[in-house]
């Protein structure tokens, strides 16, 4: 028991980061149908904004966090907006249209920053260990699940008791039709979009103390998160967050169990397996497709 | 009619195109050249196997490089296993399983004894990988965007299972210092004409089959199915069966050229099962042209002879992958059919021209608007 | 035409989500015959087709084809049993020629393999010339059929229904979008299928629907209404009732 509940609580801020990047692309998936490879690339410009304005000009995490959601909402409303929007009947070519953005924005930092790999500091008042029901836990772990936790009420707050997320489901449902009401259809996808990229931008501040940051740690966070969305179910908010914490939880039992490696790729079997039974994901809504 | 002549223009294109990669050796004599250009057709072939299964059915396969970097280690195993004893590790080990300490050589690395079996493993081990994932994933009718990243999670899990896995795999640095293979008394050294002819004639079969596949009855279905793949259902075929053949067979050639690139390379190593290669295969494919074969082979040519002309250090790769990564966005928003569509465009609008030159100008305008729109099948 | 019923979907429910679309349907269609399937909109025609070729699956309820069951069987197996549909959306292929889309349909035998080493133009080319010819597309038939008109992409649709050569023949409002007199070349085209081959038609061009079926049946909210010959139902209460009263649209 005593080595249960400390694995749990690992598997809980892997999922509540998985949470977080996926939520972002969910949402972009789920209301605009494209599926942004360059999401990795996202969270990883918000791992290097967090050191940047860390090692630059001083700034803890914590008051980085709005500033990165801006900065990386910025890059991404500049995407949709130069590109992304040329491409929304062909899904397809939207997947490698945003690959080619992610190879540009990885190499852009390879190129100005450096390849080397460079640390962010956790906040200080964060690395000590809270006692939580007779187990020591690490405060940030508890930190980065409580903001996840809120950041997923405020995307359904936003999404469903809104007026912007009232437009954004009109929206999504039929863009002629909203247009027809008078919903600036471009702007709300453009809005919806940077609000994506801005959730990744954040799950990319929240793991730069755990891990590493390099150019290329952002392709495991797309596929993992993507994986989050085929099991979950698109379009289905309880969907991204259970199976974040179901896919979340079994890696981190699994990683434990053996390794890492062999986590995902147990992982990857099983949501193999669980897409063949099925198909819409495990919340999915059954309509009438003409 | 007209189709027929399409037909034959085609043929002669590709013979054309054939003799001429056929005809390199004669005309260059340096090796360290010769080499190279075995590399570029490597990709050439690589790059043709994807454009089967992407633009003829539609099916994206972001992973195509599992299939590659499967096949290169098959070849590699079998060259490893025969390396004389003096880099071998003791009891026939290769060498870094004795520094991993493994004490005998693994029950799957017993077979590849056999240059037989390492050919036949280097096709049946991607195609059978390939079987398995189509199996569920077709089956399942889920729809293209998510094969295309399922695909791309596979590469990423395998590529990691094979770093992770050093002591049978050779781990980071792969499967260094093999020998040459000696196939019925040739001897396939890397930088030998022929190794370059093995490649070139692998390329030219793998064209004209193609083209012949391709213009077959499945062929057909298929390229309704990347139409309109609900609707084929409705006709009475199994979309799912037909989906997992093109992508078996993609698999194979791709592994084939793996255990090909073994031989160019003299080494196999995770890099060929990585995400940045199987990137560059997919950019490859669509600025040659997705729906052609010998557009697509020669996206991966030219574009690769270009960057090796070039250069080959790390920095200038990185400057490299930024145009590549511009240069998709590009051909994605302006040229979704390639570079070879331009090609096509012209060919057609000249016919056009001189047969409507006559009559109903407005008919003619329409149609090369719609020209312009149209996709390309070659 | 009476015989052994050819079709027969008994007690079928479809549910969407807890949207009843179709509740305990019973329909009974002879071979050989052409029966029209009425109502309006969202009285579940169309998902009562939708069950019959597999498109959806029933939450209850039994389809039998000929005396098999194919209630659970999937779309492929069921059309291979000899259930051909054209559906209300435009579906074909765009970007093959019109040719090439008849052979999508035309072609007999289905498995991957043997169709490997078999080449498109082959013996079938006749046929194929007939049938496009029979529906004026023999013009087009080596452009793609994305550069059709919309009119002309109904026929190909139609042509493509006729080169399945189905035994039973679903057709989703085959007249949309039509002008009366391409109505009328359509429905001799029905009326000589008729025998040969069974037909379900969904419409609301009651002068088409008189013109083609023996018997009709009126769907509303889900359920059978009313079925008879056209005279029959024109005159029943309910039916009038359910179209609003509106006399207009049965005299149509």
């Amino acid at each position: 028991m005593s080595v249960i509940i400390p694995q749990l609580s690992v598997g809980l801020s892997i999922a509540s980061i998985l949470l977080i990047v996926a939520l972002g692309l969910a949402i972009i998936y789920g209301t605009m149908g494209v599926i942004n490879l360059a999401h990795g690339e996202f969270v990883m410009l918000g791992a290097y904004a967090v050191w940047f304005l860390q090692t630059y000009l001083g700034i803890g995490l914590i008051a980085c966090l709005l500033l990165v959601f801006a900065f990386v909402g910025g890059v991404g409303w500049l995407v949709e907006r130069l590109l992304i929007r040329h491409l929304y009947k062909r899904p397809l070519d939207t997947i490698l249209a945003t690959w080619g953005v992610g190879v540009i924005l990885q190499q852009t930092i390879r190129l100005s920053v450096g390849p080397e790999l460079r640390y962010v500091k956790m906040p200080d008042f964060l690395t000590s260990s809270v006692h939580f029901f007779g187990y020591e836990e690490s405060a940030y772990r508890i930190f980065i699940f409580v903001l996840a936790v809120a950041l997923v009420l405020i995307t359904y707050f936003l999404f469903f008791r809104t007026e912007f997320g009232l437009r954004l489901r009109a929206v999504t449902q039929n863009p002629e039709i909203a247009r027809c009401f008078g919903i600036n259809a471009g702007l709300t996808y453009s809005l919806t979009f940077a609000y994506g990229a801005g959730l990744a931008g954040i799950a990319g501040s929240l793991v730069s103390p755990l891990k590493s940051v390099s150019p290329d740690m952002g392709t495991p966070y797309v596929v993992d998160a993507f994986l989050v969305v085929v099991v979950g179910g698109v379009q289905s908010l309880l969907g991204t967050v259970a199976s974040s914490y179901l896919i979340g939880q079994v890696s981190g039992v699994l990683a434990f169990i053996s390794n890492d490696t062999m986590a995902k790729a147990l992982v990857f079997f099983g949501v193999v397996v669980l897409i063949r039974l099925f198909p819409r994901g495990l919340f999915a809504m059954r309509v009438r497709r003409s | 009619m007209n189709s027929n002549r399409q037909a034959i223009l085609r043929i002669i294109g590709y013979s054309i195109f054939c003799a001429a990669i056929l005809a390199v050796p004669l005309f260059v004599d340096d090796a360290y050249l010769l080499n190279k250009f075995a590399r570029y057709l490597v990709f050439g072939i690589l790059s043709l196997a994807l454009s089967l299964s992407w633009g003829y059915a539609g099916i994206l396969n972001l992973g195509q490089a599992v299939s590659f970097g499967l096949g290169s280690y098959c070849m590699a195993m079998a060259l490893k296993l025969r390396t004389i004893p003096i880099q071998t590790g003791a009891g026939g080990l290769p060498d870094f399983m004795v520094w991993n300490n493994v004490k005998t050589l693994p029950w799957f690395w017993q077979p590849f004894h056999s240059y037989t079996f390492a050919i036949f493993a280097g096709i049946a081990v991607p195609t059978v990988v390939a079987f398995l994932l189509g199996w569920f994933v077709f089956r399942a009718r889920v729809n293209g965007v998510y094969i295309a990243i399922i695909t791309l999670a596979m590469l990423v899990v395998i590529n990691l299972v094979i770093i992770d896995q050093q002591s049978y795999t050779g781990g980071f640095n792969g499967i260094t210092d093999l020998t040459t293979l000696t196939l019925f008394g040739i001897a396939f050294d890397a930088y030998s004409t022929a190794t370059y002819y093995l490649a070139a004639i692998t390329l030219s079969l793998c064209l004209f089959l193609g083209l012949a596949f391709v213009n077959s009855k499945t062929g057909l279905i298929l390229q309704a199915i990347r139409d309109d793949e609900t609707r084929v259902w409705y006709f009475g075929y199994d979309v799912a069966a037909y989906q997992n053949f093109i992508f078996c067979v993609s698999a194979a050639i791709a592994g084939f050229a793996g255990m090909l690139y073994t031989l160019v390379m003299e080494f196999a190593s995770p890099t060929f099962l990585g995400v940045p290669i199987s990137l560059s295969i997919v950019i490859w494919c669509a600025v040659g042209g997705r729906s052609s074969l010998v557009g697509s082979a020669l996206g991966a040519i030219v574009v690769t002879g270009v960057q090796g002309s070039l250069s080959e250090t790390p920095a200038f790769l990185d400057i490299w992958m930024l145009i590549m990564g511009a240069l998709f966005i590009f051909v994605v928003l302006f040229l979704p059919n390639g570079i070879i569509s331009l090609v096509d465009v012209i060919a057609r609008s000249r016919a056009r021209h001189s047969r409507d030159t006559a009559a109903e100008p407005i008919q003619a305008a329409k149609r090369s608007e719609a020209i312009s729109r149209q996709s390309v099948s070659r | 035409m009476e015989g052994k019923n050819f079709l027969e979907l008994k007690k079928i429910a479809v549910e969407f989500s807890g949207f009843q679309a179709v509740s305990d349907l019973d329909l009974d269609v002879a071979k050989g015959e052409l029966r029209c399937l009425i109502g309006p909109n969202g009285a579940g025609k169309t998902t009562a087709l939708d069950v019959i070729c597999g498109k959806v699956k029933p939450k209850a309820g039994q389809i039998t084809l000929n005396g098999q069951d194919i209630t659970r069987l999937p779309e492929y197996r069921i059309a291979r049993r000899g259930v051909g549909r054209k559906f209300q959306v435009p579906s074909f292929f765009r970007e093959l020629s019109v040719r090439d889309n008849l052979e999508v349909a035309y072609c007999k035998r289905l498995g991957v393999f043997s169709n490997v080493v078999r080449f498109r133009r082959g013996a079938e080319t006749d046929g194929l010339e007939k049938l496009a010819e029979l529906v004026g597309l023999q013009d087009f038939l080596d452009q793609p059929a994305g550069f059709l008109s919309h009119g002309q992409t109904q026929w190909l649709e139609i042509a493509l229904l006729l080169a399945q050569n189905s035994e039973l023949i679903l057709m989703d409002e085959p007249t949309a979008g039509m002008t009366s007199q391409e109505t009328m070349h359509t429905a001799k085209i029905f009326n000589a299928l008729k025998g040969r081959h069974t037909l379900v038609v969904v419409e609301h061009d009651m002068a088409f629907v008189r013109e083609i079926s023996d018997i009709i049946t009126v769907m509303h909210q889900g359920k059978v209404l009313a079925e008879g010959r056209a005279a029959d139902i024109q005159s029943d209460p309910q039916v009038m009732e359910a179209y609003l009263g509106s006399g207009g649209i049965l005299h149509a």
